[in-house]
C-alpha cells in the first residue's frame, strides 16, 4: 500500500501566525497591567530561576547536557555562578530607572509594542532567558525563535512563565523552525520589535528582512579579554590565574563574555614565563571539576593548526607553549593578533604598556565585550569615563585599575561595556548594558499623551 | 643546532632529478615504494637546510635518525608559513616568492622558491592529466577569472594560469579580472568565438569570481554563454571573509546551466600557496565515477586525528595532512586547517578524497569567532 505524503510548506509559517494570534490577545491584558504590577510579576519569575536551590535551574542543567556540547558540571556550574548574579533587586531598580524614570515627569507615556519576537543565538541558556523576560516588562508579548543548539531553556522558562502568572504565560510563546524555512522567519519578523543574538552576518540578513518601521535591537557576536598591570604581586598570581581559568572554562570559553586574550601590560619575560606556569596549573584544575564538553572536529582542527604554529615559536625560542589535556595557553612573544580557536585557548600576549595595548586592540574596535583587569595600581584622579563603571554595586569592589582613568574610557570607546575583575567575566550582574545598550529602554516605546495641556494617555 | 647536520645539495639534486624524470613520464603511476624512498630523503634534507623546521623536529624527538615513515615526518602548519622563511637555500638564491592574501594585521604566508622547474612541472602535469583530458596539444582558447601576472606578481594562482596558458593555450587566451573586476565583454567574445569555430573554450578563476559572474545581471540571457562541446571550467578557493559565501554544489550546477555544459566538466581544483602540487575534481578523468579530488603521485594526502596526530581509520573523516614531494625547496609535509576523508573503491582501494567544509563547525563557535573574522576582514580590506 502506498503512502500518501502531502507537504505543507507553510507549516512553520501557521505555526508562527497561529502564535501571533494568541499574543496579540494575550498581550492586550499585560498591557492593560500597571507597569509596576508587571515588573513585580516578572521580577517575582526572576527571582525563581535565581533563588538559592532553584528548581528550575536544577531542571535546566539536568537537561542542557544532552542537548549541548558542555559537560555536565560545567553546565551546573555556570547556570549557578551566573543566574546567582542576577538580582531580581537590580532588574526592578534598573526598569524604574529606565522606563518609570523615563515617564516620571507624566509628560510621556509607555505604548508597549504589539508583540516583540525574540531570535535567540546560541547555545548558552542566560541570554535567551534575559531577553525573553524584558519585553514582557514592558508589555509587549514575546515570541521566541528558538536556536536549535538550546531546545530546552525557552520551554523550560515557559511553564515557569505559568506556574507563577497566567497572564505572563500567555504572552510568551516559544517556537522551534528550521532556519532555511523563510516563510517562518519572514512570519516571525513581521512583529514590530524584534530583538536577535548572533553573528553579525545574521544581524544583517536580518535586519535587511524588516521595514524601517520596525524597532530592531541586535546583539552581536563579540569577544573579552584580560588586561593584566605590572603591579601584579607575586601573592596575587594564583588568585587572578584561578579567576582567568574559570573565566576560560565557563561554558567552554563560547560565549561573548570568554576571554580569549590577555595582555600583559609592562610585565618582564620572567614574570610572564612564572605566571604563565601559575595558569597552565589553574587551568588543569579547574578542568577537574569543570571539564571541558566535546568539542566539534573544526574547532580541534584549528586548535591543532594554532598549537602547532605555537610549537614551532617556542622551538624557535620564542614564547611558550602549555598542552594541558583539556586547555591551550600560549605565552606569546608579542602582542600581534592571532586567530581565537575557543575551546579552552588562551593566549598571553606581552606588550609595553597602555598606549601600545590601545594601538593593539584598535582593530578590534567594536568587536571587544568585556575586559577583566588586575595589577594596576589603585587610581588616584577621577573615576573611569562617563558611561563605563568599573565597579557595579552587585560585584563587589574592583580596585586594580590604571591609575590613568583615559584607560577606560579608551576601552569604552572602543565599545566595551564593562570592566571587572578576573573570574567574573562570565557573571554580569543582570544589569550589565550588554553591547553598550540599556536592558529595558530598547523594547519600549513612548508617546508624548498631551495634547494643548491635555493628557490623552 | 649542532645535532644538525650541514644540506646535502647534492642530495636535493638527486631528488628533484628523480621526481623530474616521475612528472615526465606518459602516466605518472602511484608508486608507493618510490614516493616513501624520496619523502624520507627529502625530509633529511630539509631537516639539515631550515632551521625552523628542524627545530620544531627536534622538539618532537622526530629526526631523520628516527623517522622511519612518512606518516612519522613532522607536518608544519599552513599558518607558519607566515611567521618563518621556511626555505631550504640561502635567501639570496631567492628565484620567487608566492604570497598568501594578508594585511599589516596579519601577515602574509610566504612559500619561498629558488627554482620553479619543479613547481611547473608538477603543475603542468596535474593539469594535463585532470583538467586537459582530451585537449592536450590542442591549444584551446582559455579564459582566466583572475588578475594577470602584471596585477598579481607573487599570486601563485595567477603564476599557475600564466605556466598553463603559455603551455597550453591558444594565443589568444587572457585574463578577464582587472582591478577587481569582471571584464564580461572579453569573456563574452570569447564565447563567441568559441562557438562560431566550434572549438572548446577553457574558462578557470577564483570560485568567488564565478560567484560574482552569475550574480551580475548583465550576464543574463538565454543561450550567450552556451560553451561548444569539449568546454570546461575550473574554480577554486573559497569563501572565508568573503561576503557571500555558496555551497559547492550549488555554484557547480550553476556554472555548468549558465554555460551549457555538462556539470561534470566543472571540476574544482583544491590548492594552497604552500603547496607546489594541487588536487582536481575527478570528473574528466573519470566521468562516472563519484566526484572526489585526485592528486599526482608524488603528493600524498593523509587523514589524522587532530589530537593525536594520529591518521584515522579509513572512510573517517580527519585532518588533512599533505606530503608534497615537488616542494623540495620549502617543507614536504603540510598540516592544512581542512578536513577530509579518504574515498574508496568497492574494492577497499584508495581513489581520492573529499574535502569536508567548515562552516557548520565555525558557526557552533559562536560569539568569541569575532576575532578571526575581525582578522580575516582586516585580511580582505588590504587585498587586492
Amino acid at each position: 500500500m502506498s503512502r500518501l505524503e502531502i507537504d505543507w510548506p507553510d507549516e512553520g509559517a501557521e505555526r508562527v501566525r497561529a502564535a501571533e494570534g494568541r499574543l496579540r490577545v494575550a498581550g492586550e491584558a499585560l498591557a492593560r497591567r500597571h507597569f509596576d504590577e508587571r515588573l513585580a510579576a516578572v521580577a517575582g519569575v526572576l527571582e525563581d530561576w535565581t533563588g538559592a536551590d532553584s528548581p528550575w535551574r536544577r531542571e535546566l542543567a539536568a537537561a542542557l547536557p544532552e542537548e549541548t556540547p558542555f559537560a555536565a558540571p560545567t553546565i551546573a556550574e555556570g547556570l549557578e555562578s551566573a543566574l546567582r548574579a542576577w538580582h531580581p533587586s537590580d532588574f526592578i531598580a534598573c526598569a524604574e530607572r529606565e522606563i518609570a524614570g523615563a515617564c516620571v515627569d507624566g509628560r510621556r507615556a509607555l505604548v508597549p509594542f504589539d508583540w516583540t519576537t525574540v531570535i535567540a543565538g546560541g547555545a548558552l541558556p542566560m541570554p535567551t532567558l534575559l531577553q525573553s523576560l524584558l519585553p514582557l516588562v514592558v508589555g509587549s508579548p514575546v515570541l521566541l525563535r528558538e536556536t536549535r543548539k538550546d531546545p530546552v531553556t525557552a520551554r523550560l522558562l515557559a511553564r515557569s512563565l505559568a506556574e507563577r502568572d497566567e497572564g505572563l504565560a500567555a504572552a510568551f510563546e516559544p517556537i522551534a523552525f528550521p532556519s532555511d524555512d523563510a516563510v517562518a522567519l519572514d512570519a516571525a519578523l513581521a512583529a514590530p520589535c524584534v530583538v536577535a543574538t548572533g553573528a553579525d552576518e545574521t544581524l544583517a540578513s536580518i535586519a535587511d528582512r524588516l521595514r524601517p518601521t520596525q524597532r530592531f535591537v541586535g546583539y552581536g557576536h563579540r569577544f573579552s579579554i584580560g588586561v593584566l598591570g605590572p603591579a601584579l604581586g607575586e601573592a596575587d598570581m594564583a588568585d587572578v590565574a584561578s579567576g582567568l581559568a574559570l573565566d576560560v572554562a565557563r561554558w567552554d570559553q563560547s560565549g561573548c563574555l570568554s576571554p580569549v586574550f590577555v595582555y600583559l601590560v609592562g610585565w618582564d619575560g620572567q614574570d610572564a614565563r612564572r605566571f604563565a606556569t601559575v595558569l597552565d596549573r589553574a587551568l588543569e584544575d579547574v578542568a577537574k571539576t569543570s571539564p571541558r564538553g566535546d568539542l566539534p572536529m573544526d574547532q580541534s582542527v584549528s586548535i591543532a593548526q594554532e598549537r602547532s604554529e605555537a610549537r614551532m615559536r617556542t622551538a624557535a625560542g620564542s614564547g611558550m607553549l602549555f598542552e594541558g589535556a583539556q586547555h591551550t595557553l600560549v605565552l606569546e612573544p608579542d602582542a600581534r593578533p592571532r586567530p581565537a580557536p575557543l575551546g579552552r585557548f588562551l593566549r598571553l600576549l606581552l606588550i609595553d604598556s597602555v598606549d601600545a595595548l590601545m594601538r593593539a586592540l584598535q582593530p578590534f574596535s567594536g568587536q571587544l565585550s568585556n575586559v577583566c583587569v588586575a595589577g594596576f595600581e589603585a587610581p588616584t584622579g577621577p573615576g573611569p569615563a562617563d558611561g563605563l563603571s568599573p565597579a557595579p554595586s552587585t560585584e563587589g569592589t574592583f580596585d586594580a585599575r590604571p591609575a590613568d582613568s583615559s584607560f577606560f574610557a579608551a576601552l569604552s570607546r572602543m565599545g566595551v561595556s564593562r570592566v571587572t575583575k578576573p573570574g567574573s567575566l562570565q557573571t554580569p550582574p543582570i544589569d550589565w548594558p550588554h553591547d553598550g545598550l540599556p536592558l529595558f529602554l530598547p523594547l519600549a516605546r513612548f508617546t508624548d499623551p498631551f495634547v494643548a495641556g491635555r493628557r490623552l494617555v | 643546532m649542532s645535532d644538525r647536520p650541514e644540506p646535502d645539495r647534492a642530495a636535493r639534486d638527486e631528488i628533484e632529478r628523480t621526481l623530474l624524470d616521475w612528472m615526465e613520464e606518459d602516466a605518472p603511476a602511484t608508486d608507493p615504494e618510490r614516493f616513501e624512498r624520496l619523502a624520507l630523503a627529502l625530509f633529511r634534507f630539509q631537516f639539515a637546510a631550515c632551521p625552523a623546521y628542524a627545530r620544531l623536529c627536534l622538539s618532537l624527538d622526530r629526526t631523520p635518525d628516527e623517522v622511519e615513515r612518512v606518516e612519522e615526518i613532522p607536518p608544519v602548519p599552513t599558518g607558519a608559513f607566515k611567521e618563518f622563511a621556511l626555505r631550504c637555500f640561502p635567501e639570496a638564491d631567492t628565484a620567487k616568492i608566492f604570497r598568501t592574501s594578508g594585511t599589516s594585521v596579519d601577515r602574509r604566508g610566504e612559500l619561498h622558491l629558488d627554482t620553479l622547474v619543479l613547481y611547473e612541472a608538477s603543475l603542468l602535469a596535474s593539469l594535463r592529466r585532470s583538467f586537459l583530458p582530451g585537449l592536450v596539444g590542442s591549444a584551446p582558447e582559455m579564459r582566466f577569472l583572475a588578475p594577470s601576472p602584471e596585477e598579481a606578481p607573487d599570486s601563485s594562482l595567477t603564476h599557475m594560469f600564466e605556466i598553463l596558458r603559455r603551455a597550453e593555450g591558444d594565443p589568444a587566451s587572457g585574463y578577464d579580472l582587472r582591478d577587481g573586476h569582471l571584464d564580461l565583454a572579453a569573456l563574452e567574445h570569447a564565447a563567441d568565438r568559441a562557438r562560431r569555430d566550434d572549438r572548446p573554450l577553457v574558462i578557470a578563476g577564483t570560485s568567488f569570481a564565478f560567484v560574482h559572474f552569475l550574480d551580475d545581471p548583465k550576464t543574463e540571457g538565454e543561450g550567450r554563454w552556451q560553451l561548444p562541446v569539449g568546454s570546461r571550467v575550473m574554480e577554486t578557493g573559497g569563501f572565508k571573509g568573503r561576503s557571500r559565501s555558496v555551497p559547492r554544489d550549488v555554484l557547480r550546477s550553476d556554472i555548468a546551466r549558465r554555460f551549457g555544459i555538462d556539470e561534470r566538466a566543472v571540476v574544482n581544483q583544491y590548492g594552497m600557496t604552500e603547496l607546489g602540487s594541487q588536487f582536481y575534481d575527478s570528473t574528466l578523468v573519470d566521468p562516472d565515477g563519484p566526484r572526489r579530488k585526485q592528486g599526482p603521485p608524488w603528493a600524498r594526502v593523509r587523514f589524522v586525528d587532530p589530537e593525536s596526530g594520529l591518521d584515522v581509520a579509513p572512510g573517517e573523516v580527519g585532518m588533512i595532512v599533505i606530503h608534497d614531494l615537488a616542494n623540495t625547496g620549502s617543507i614536504a609535509a603540510i598540516q592544512t586547517a581542512d578536513l577530509g576523508r579518504a574515498i574508496r573503491d568497492e574494492a577497499g582501494h584508495e581513489i581520492g578524497f573529499d574535502v569536508i567544509g567548515r562552516e557548520e563547525g565555525a558557526e557552533a563557535r559562536g560569539c568569541s569567532i569575532a576575532t578571526d573574522v575581525m582578522l580575516e576582514a582586516s585580511r580582505q580590506e588590504a587585498g587586492p
